[in-house]
């Protein structure tokens, strides 16, 4: 087997603030192969988008940032000053959230995609702006000739999203890292943002990670699903396994926790009690034990280590889900009434108050 | 007239609140107005749940802030209990206010940061004091303890709290004057998944215990379903299908709702996934489709839906309505 196009090997993150150091990524491992999809999910403060933007070096220089990050080879913290001008955007691209504020509103479209063909690969004025319609043709935008002399605001959110798509795809990269790319749009445009990444990504035989709060988009496009949690890669699994037969506590309270379309109304949610963990100076213990319904004493003296087949799937936890291990922990608590972090259980599905 | 026509409205002595042929527009200037809203009418029984759906600017969070007269309304009525909340004005308007209250979508900024959650949450008993019985602080902290947050937080002020509870914070408030009618525009859309069951799960134990009728706005169709008895598909200002939750999801007819079962990231079982595949822009309500709204991204069109609006019609006996010319056929035995 080849070498993983990126290896990301111990990576932490640290923010100095005035209340203390903010550990944002803590110890997160994991490897992309060539082509593949992987989806990080999690929710807000867990650490994916700041692992984003690790990748492709936009963090504050505040930041203290620790560990390896190896793509095709070479590591990039670590590139020469003259290398790292042309290969954030060129080889690695990413796209944003909110297509609003990644465009830059006085500027024509077709001038924000030519600009970066002209940096990058020095091409001159009038092929640029061909490139940057031959582009968004390629992105599905109607008329292109007519966009490419539009101005961002004229264009509709779902638009707006496709010319920094085409952007992010000016350089031919063979990674594109996508962060929350369908948040601000629509669910019939987003359907069809995603179709069309699917696309490219196949098309160019092209590596994604594409992050994402919701388990849905991932579970539907995604080769992997990675799910971060208090700043840490909690399980990683091929996404048919990681849905059907999740190993981390975390990942089975948060696919029940969703509404399904499936259920009928009414159906009573299974919510994940308390609140995510504090980042500051974090204690040495599984970040998810104050919420765990497994938790045991082991689980507040030490940080559990990734375990299982790297490749295949990888989960930190001391009594994972769908073990004996773990229904032993569960039964435990049930019989105890609460954990060992004192969080209070009943029967495994709860009726509420 | 599309997504207008009276037949969704039930003539059953427990409807609460009866919106009839409501429109609203916003001036843009130079003679142009936004066709935010254009005849649409429902009802909402007491007890029930209503949602609403629909992608942004279809008009959903203008109806509910038409309801309690936070906008203009061009022409209809919003029947309550045998006033109409769409004419009413002054005092009678400000008596009317404590019976409909409202939960907005971001739990943070619609708190005021400078005063403590106590204060916040006691504003509108202490506006109401005299009229709707004594207040004390006993009824604040039942108020806070039924949403889940620990009384002894109360001089606390918001940015103290997550977004999640702060959304509890907000519950707290709308129910503090003893509110008929919980209006919830987005509510958990700001949330993450985890917060968003804790604050869905506090909305239906206030309704059980406080006897509330909702009215829950959202864009998440898996959402809506959860908490609703009934739901409202909207696009561009008009209603394209009204129906029990259950049974919508089950057998959507009107191409619109259709296609929006299909494109969410694990469709709905009913439908097919091509239908999702819509074609073309959101038209401009501005200057909105004649015919049927629709016709500009709808895949069954005929001559008629450009000339002519569907009216609403039931579909066979059960409690659908659907607005469209060809409303897809779904193999059912329940409905002739």
């Amino acid at each position: 087997m080849a070498d993983p196009q990126l290896v990301v090997d111990d990576l932490h993150v640290r923010f100095p603030t005035t209340r203390g150091l903010v550990e944002a990524v803590n110890g997160v491992s994991f490897t992309l192969e060539k082509g593949q999809m992987l989806g990080i999910v999690g929710e807000s403060g867990s650490g994916k988008s700041v692992t984003a933007k690790t990748l492709m070096n936009l963090l504050p220089r505040t930041a203290e940032v620790d560990g390896s990050i190896t793509f095709e080879g070479q590591d990039v913290r670590d590139l020469a000053q003259r290398k790292q001008k042309h290969f954030w955007g060129v080889k690695m691209t990413m796209v944003f959230q909110d297509p609003m504020t990644s465009l830059n509103p006085v500027k024509k479209c077709g001038e924000q995609i030519a600009e970066t063909l002209r940096y990058h690969m020095g091409d001159d004025n009038s092929t640029a702006l061909e490139k940057a319609v031959d582009l968004l043709e390629q992105v599905g935008i109607p008329e292109p000739a007519k966009r490419v002399n539009q101005y961002p605001h004229e264009l509709s959110g779902g638009l707006r999203q496709r010319v920094v798509i085409a952007m992010a795809l000016a350089c031919e990269p063979s990674l594109l890292i996508a962060d929350e790319p369908t948040t601000a749009v629509d669910v019939t445009v987003q359907k069809r943002l995603l179709d069309l990444l699917d696309r490219l990504r196949q098309e160019r035989g092209m590596s994604m990670v594409l992050i994402t709060h919701d388990l849905g988009v991932a579970r539907g496009r995604c080769d992997d699903v990675a799910v971060m949690y208090g700043g840490r890669l909690v399980e990683r699994a091929p996404t048919e396994v990681l849905f059907s037969d999740s190993r981390h506590p975390y990942t089975e309270a948060l696919l029940r926790t969703i509404p399904r379309i499936e259920q009928p109304s009414h159906t009573r949610l299974e919510p994940i009690e308390g609140r995510p963990p504090e980042l500051i100076n974090p204690p040495e213990q599984c970040a998810f034990a104050p919420r765990c319904r497994h938790a045991q004493a082991a689980c507040l003296e030490g940080i559990p280590e990734n375990s299982g087949l790297p490749g295949m799937r990888e989960f930190a936890c001391f009594y994972p889900s769908n073990t004996e291990r773990g229904d032993e922990a569960m039964a435990a608590n049930i019989a105890a009434g609460q954990t060992v972090t004192g969080l209070t259980i009943a029967q495994p599905a709860e009726g509420g108050s | 007239m599309a997504g207008t026509g009276h037949a969704p409205l039930r003539d059953d002595p427990n409807v609460l609140l009866t919106v009839t042929d409501l429109e609203v527009e916003f001036p843009v200037g130079r003679n142009a107005v936004v066709h935010a809203v254009s005849g649409i009418s429902f009802d909402v029984a007491e007890g029930e749940t209503l949602g609403i759906v629909g992608e942004s600017g279809c008009g959903k969070s203008t109806v509910a802030r038409s309801i309690i007269r936070l906008n203009e309304i061009k022409s209809g009525t919003v029947d309550y209990q045998g006033k109409d909340l769409a004419s009413l004005e002054g005092e009678e308007l400000r008596r009317i206010r404590p019976d409909l209250q409202m939960i907005f979508q971001d739990p943070i900024s619609s708190l005021n940061p400078r005063r403590k959650i106590r204060d916040v949450i006691s504003e509108g008993l202490a506006v109401w004091g005299n009229t709707k019985g004594s207040w004390s602080q006993d009824r604040i902290e039942e108020l806070m303890m039924a949403v889940g947050i620990d009384p002894k937080f109360g001089d606390r002020r918001p940015h103290q709290f997550s977004g999640g509870q702060c959304q509890r914070i907000g519950i707290a408030r709308a129910l503090a004057l003893d509110p008929k009618v919980l209006i919830c525009d987005e509510p958990v859309s700001a949330l993450d998944v985890s917060v968003q069951a804790q604050v869905l799960n506090i909305l239906e134990d206030m309704k059980a215990r406080y006897g509330l009728t909702l009215l829950f706005i959202s864009h998440d169709l898996s959402v809506v379903k959860n908490v609703s008895d009934r739901i409202i598909v909207m696009y561009l200002g008009k209603v394209c299908e009204i129906g029990n939750a259950d049974e919508l999801y089950e057998r959507p007819r009107h191409p619109y709702t259709r296609a929006l079962l299909a494109s969410i990231p694990e469709p709905a079982p009913t439908v097919d996934v091509s239908e999702g595949d819509i074609e073309g822009e959101l038209p401009s309500p501005i200057t909105p489709p004649t015919g049927c709204r629709f016709n500009t991204r709808c895949q069954h069109t005929t001559d008629i839906c450009f000339t002519e609006e569907p009216v609403m019609q039931q579909v066979g006996d059960a409690d659908q309505y659907v607005a469209c010319h060809h409303p897809v056929e779904v193999a059912v035995s329940v409905n002739g």
